[in-house]
């Protein structure tokens, strides 16, 4: 796997389970700056906006709407 | 109000305001979360137009809520990196709120595992819907004191076929909002750890451009 810093990870929000993907807010090949609004996810009780860890370029989508993952795992990457 | 909650949302992620509660007693209308789904109005749009009512969709979790008179709603921004980062935390918080809040009334309420929300036995009486980014809440919490139970008939609240209630229904005579404000107020800030002081509202709009949502 390459650049680490580029991983859109679910951050740590404490003890939600599963979460599931609602809806990206950029597209494929999206040049996006640290901190916007990514990804919308929503747990059992709440929605939550995924931030971009870094600068770049949206290169890989990794977990599509209505997909379900955990904290840790991998939304998308950045370049 | 959507407006002003999310000038104050991004003044608070900006750093230039601290955390803040407001609340609220909105004119009915209804909302519905992004994953809702519409077959969960009951109604049709005419007979909605016909009695002045509309329907937002709005970036919260959760599916279709009723707001209006009678109703306490509660809209904390704050930055949940000062709150360990714990987004159910905060949502138990905000339900343990009204869960202390019902029981100065004498009423057991209880949450319900799997959804969020405050319910006696079976039947609703306050609902949740927070949306978070950057870590800086938004929505929250809406409790029923004297609500006309007519608008809870529209809707399948949260797509679920649940019977909301009200606190002045359960105690038997018409409860003063002020009041349920105040207790849930205090009880907030029990469980939060805050200590709350009153800001003028037209402080709080400035910066606002067009007001009302």
């Amino acid at each position: 796997m390459e650049s680490a810093t580029g991983t859109i990870c679910l951050p740590d929000l404490g003890d939600v389970g599963e979460v599931v993907v609602v809806e990206w807010l950029k597209e494929l090949g999206d040049s996006v700056t640290e901190g916007e609004d990514l990804v919308e996810v929503e747990t059992e009780k709440t929605a939550f906006v995924v931030s971009a860890p870094t600068n770049g370029r949206l290169r890989a989508i990794a977990a599509r709407p209505g997909e379900r993952l955990r904290v840790g795992e991998v939304l998308g990457e950045i370049e | 109000m959507l407006n002003l909650q999310r000038m104050l949302r991004d003044r608070r992620s900006a750093g230039s305001i601290g955390d803040l509660v407001i609340t609220v007693e909105h004119d009915p209308v209804f909302t519905i979360g992004r994953r809702g789904s519409r077959s969960n109005l009951l109604v049709t749009r005419e007979a909605l137009e016909q009695e002045g009512l509309r329907i937002f969709e709005i970036e919260r979790g959760g599916d279709i809520t009723y707001h209006g008179p009678g109703q306490l709603v509660v809209y904390p921004v704050i930055d949940l990196r000062d709150y360990g980062r714990d987004l159910h935390g905060y949502v138990e918080r905000l339900e343990e709120a009204a869960i202390q809040t019902l029981a100065t009334f004498g009423i057991g309420g209880r949450r319900m595992p799997g959804f969020p929300g405050v319910w006696v036995d079976r039947r609703k009486i306050a609902s949740v819907g927070v949306h978070v980014r950057r870590w800086i809440t938004l929505h929250g919490l809406a409790l029923n004191v004297n609500v006309d139970p007519r608008y809870f008939a529209m809707i399948r609240p949260c797509g679920l076929s649940v019977e909301a209630t009200s606190i002045s229904g359960i105690v038997g005579e018409p409860v003063g909002l002020d009041a349920v404000a105040e207790r849930f107020l205090t009880q907030a800030e029990f469980v939060f750890g805050w200590r709350l002081v009153p800001v003028d509202r037209d402080e709080m709009e400035r910066g606002c451009d067009d007001g009302e949502a």
